[in-house]
């Protein structure tokens, strides 16, 4: 096997494509061999997923946010994996707003808001965290950012099980259902909330001005490329590692509010299972997005389309693996992952091009 | 009170021996410079695996195995498209590991549904006939044989050369991807035996997502002794210890049983911030290309 520099990459979109396809072909044949699960059951839940965008407008709306916000520290070389910790704790700030302040009765648009920035700030908080010690100490972001998704479930969970604990929860762990004052309005005919949509835009907007008209982005951009340039020109590397991170947190958050006014309305325990998972399907997201903000609803369409597929294909064939069975996350995952790897190892071809060559004896 | 201290060491005999094994085998994959982000899928699935097959044959041993070849698997291909291909270390270790995440249920849940009908599940009693004695003896064992096959023996040289300079390595004859491939595999090979003991001599249940967050503690075992396979054994021992007795320790404080479960994260992080800030850092420094592309076919002048 040789391989060869190409002398004119390919175009970007199209390995995202072939990787996809080759991902999607390989999640098949596992869940085929595994669970023998009949491809073409497979392949009409993907069908389901792609072919309803109302459906998959809630999913859709939180993957591209999630998408944002890995796309601004992935921007710098900064791997924020933590998404998942920052919208949990995103969850959390939402929830005190929303079940322990008077504001959902006094002013129910002011509480929405508040929960949206009250969970972007604990989201900004919690990957500011984590940003320290990779600014000032070198420790690697990738495992300190998911060791500390563990950690912001726990503390979740004590919160449930403890001071939260909910009045009128019956037999259940959980909290008390939040006020219907705060209960995110739905877009008629879809799935996601008129906050959703409207901070979709909110942040789109923003990231790319971020990102295109300021001074803050075009040094994210260096960081990722050539810190040295950064160092040299005497800009400190360490607090741009912060800042880049911190907004990716900050971004991530917010969904943590959608989850809880557009979705699920209350937290169960153990948050760690009933989580949606966003924060890790995003990175997905990020990456096939090729870390281009337009792309960055396109690549969050088809993820959400998978996403739901999976979760489609557990309702319509859950049956034959038992009622306490929960394998819609697992499709996910096993989705996300084969995608992933053949996204990794294609990203190869668009620059190099490999030859078999059979050596003659 | 020696019958209090007996059921200590025998009760932390097997947590410790999973995280050790699973800690040294990352170390070893390491030192040969292939950056290791899958552990935590892999050890996922490797739990998943034991589990399985220890339900469905009722044989420890074979548990054992079909885990340690199905984790051996995975650190070849690791190592191989990292070595031969010019793709990023971090991104290939993530993708796997959400492939191990998925396959792990997949592979788990039938196997649950077999014992939740009735079948039982084969496991390793540490307090039965003296097998943990075994535990510490193998642990031990390991220890000296890695050490003595990273510093000591020509495969060594290889594996840390490759892990220092890959490119000098190869010009000095070295096959760094023949030498990965060892190190990756044994390395992968000792992670899944890792999580098989972790799941039939530690937890002994399966529900979904059992063992995930765990092979990232054993990352910062590794990480937090220096990757140094004499000194995972201390921090493999802080660890089990911890994990053995968090609910305890928790309840001790009066805590909730929560805080239990967060408190191995915790000094998950902890452990490594304090490697970093100490002189351990420049004692025990990273191999230098660990994590970097290399990439055989494209040699700069």
């Amino acid at each position: 096997m040789v391989i060869i520099r190409r002398v004119k990459p390919l175009p970007y979109w199209i390995i995202p494509i072939i990787a996809l396809l080759a991902g999607i072909a390989i999640s098949v044949i596992i869940l085929y061999v595994l669970m023998g699960a009949s491809p073409a059951a497979v392949l009409s839940a993907i069908v389901y997923g792609f072919t309803r965008p109302g459906v998959v407008a809630k999913t859709f709306v939180a993957l591209t946010i999630v998408g944002i916000a890995l796309l601004v520290s992935f921007k710098g070389s900064i791997w924020n994996i933590g998404g998942e910790g920052q919208i949990t704790f995103g969850l959390m700030a939402a929830t005190w707003v929303a079940l322990f302040t008077a504001l959902p009765y006094i002013n129910p648009g002011l509480a929405q808001a508040s929960m949206i920035l009250l969970a972007m700030v604990a989201g900004g908080v919690w990957a500011l965290l984590a940003a320290l010690p990779r600014a000032y100490l070198g420790l690697d972001e990738v495992p300190v950012t998911l060791i500390m998704n563990y950690i912001a479930y726990y503390i979740v969970d004590i919160l449930v099980r403890g001071p939260w604990l909910g009045k009128h929860v019956y037999n259940y762990i959980r909290t008390d259902t939040i006020p219907s004052q705060v209960m995110f309005p739905q877009v008629p005919g879809t799935t996601m909330t008129w906050d959703g949509l409207l901070l979709l835009i909110i942040l789109l907007i923003g990231v790319w001005y971020l990102l295109k008209n300021t001074s803050i982005g075009l040094r994210i951009k260096i960081l990722g490329n050539n810190p040295n340039l950064l160092r040299s020109s005497g800009i400190s590397v360490p607090l741009m590692i912060i800042v880049a991170l911190t907004i990716s947190g900050i971004i991530a958050g917010s969904v943590g509010a959608l989850y809880l006014g557009g979705d699920v309305y209350r937290i169960s325990y153990p948050i760690e299972v009933h989580t949606a998972n966003y924060g890790y399907t995003g990175i997905l997201v990020a990456w096939l997005s090729m870390l281009e903000l337009i792309a960055v609803p396109i690549a969050a369409y088809i993820v959400s389309a998978l996403y739901t597929a999976g979760i489609q294909y557990q309702i319509l064939v859950g049956g034959h693996l038992g009622q306490l069975i929960t394998a819609g996350s697992a499709i996910v995952d096993v989705f996300i992952g084969s995608i992933l790897l053949m996204y990794t190892i294609l990203i190869t071809i668009s620059e190099y091009k490999i030859r078999i060559i059979v050596k003659k004896r | 009170m020696p019958g209090s201290i007996a059921s200590f060491i025998i009760g932390v005999s097997s947590i410790f021996l999973a995280y050790y094994l699973a800690a040294v085998g990352h170390g070893l994959m390491e030192k040969s410079g292939v950056l290791n982000l899958a552990i935590d899928g892999v050890f996922t699935l490797g739990v998943a695996v034991a589990f399985a097959i220890s339900v469905y044959t009722f044989s420890v041993p074979l548990a054992i195995f079909i885990a340690m070849i199905v984790a051996a698997l995975f650190g070849l291909m690791l190592a191989f498209i990292t070595t031969k291909l010019p793709i990023s270390h971090g991104a290939a270790g993530l993708s796997t590991m959400f492939l191990g995440y998925g396959l792990a249920a997949l592979v788990g849940l039938p196997a649950r549904q077999l014992q939740i009908n009735g079948r039982s599940l084969a496991t390793i009693q540490p307090s039965l006939g003296g097998t943990w004695i075994w535990f510490y003896v193998v642990a031990f064992a390991v220890a000296v044989g890695v050490w003595c096959l990273v510093e000591k023996t020509k495969i060594g040289a290889a594996i840390r050369a490759a892990g220092e300079n890959p490119a000098s390595a190869e010009a000095l004859g070295v096959n760094v991807l023949a030498v990965r491939l060892f190190a990756s595999g044994v390395g992968y090979a000792l992670i899944g035996i890792g999580a098989a003991l972790f799941e039939l001599a530690y937890t002994q249940v399966w529900s979904q997502g059992a063992g995930m967050g765990y092979g990232w503690i054993a990352f910062a075992i590794s990480l937090s002794a220096g990757r140094h396979p004499i000194l995972i054994l201390i921090s493999a021992m802080i660890f089990a210890v911890l994990d053995k007795y968090r609910f305890l320790i928790a309840a001790i404080y009066n805590l909730p049983p929560d805080v239990g479960k967060m408190l191995p994260f915790v000094a998950a992080i902890a452990a490594m911030i304090i490697f970093m800030v100490t002189p351990l850092r420049r004692k025990l420094a990273p191999p230098k290309s660990l994590g970097k592309i290399y990439f055989r076919e494209e040699r700069s002048v």
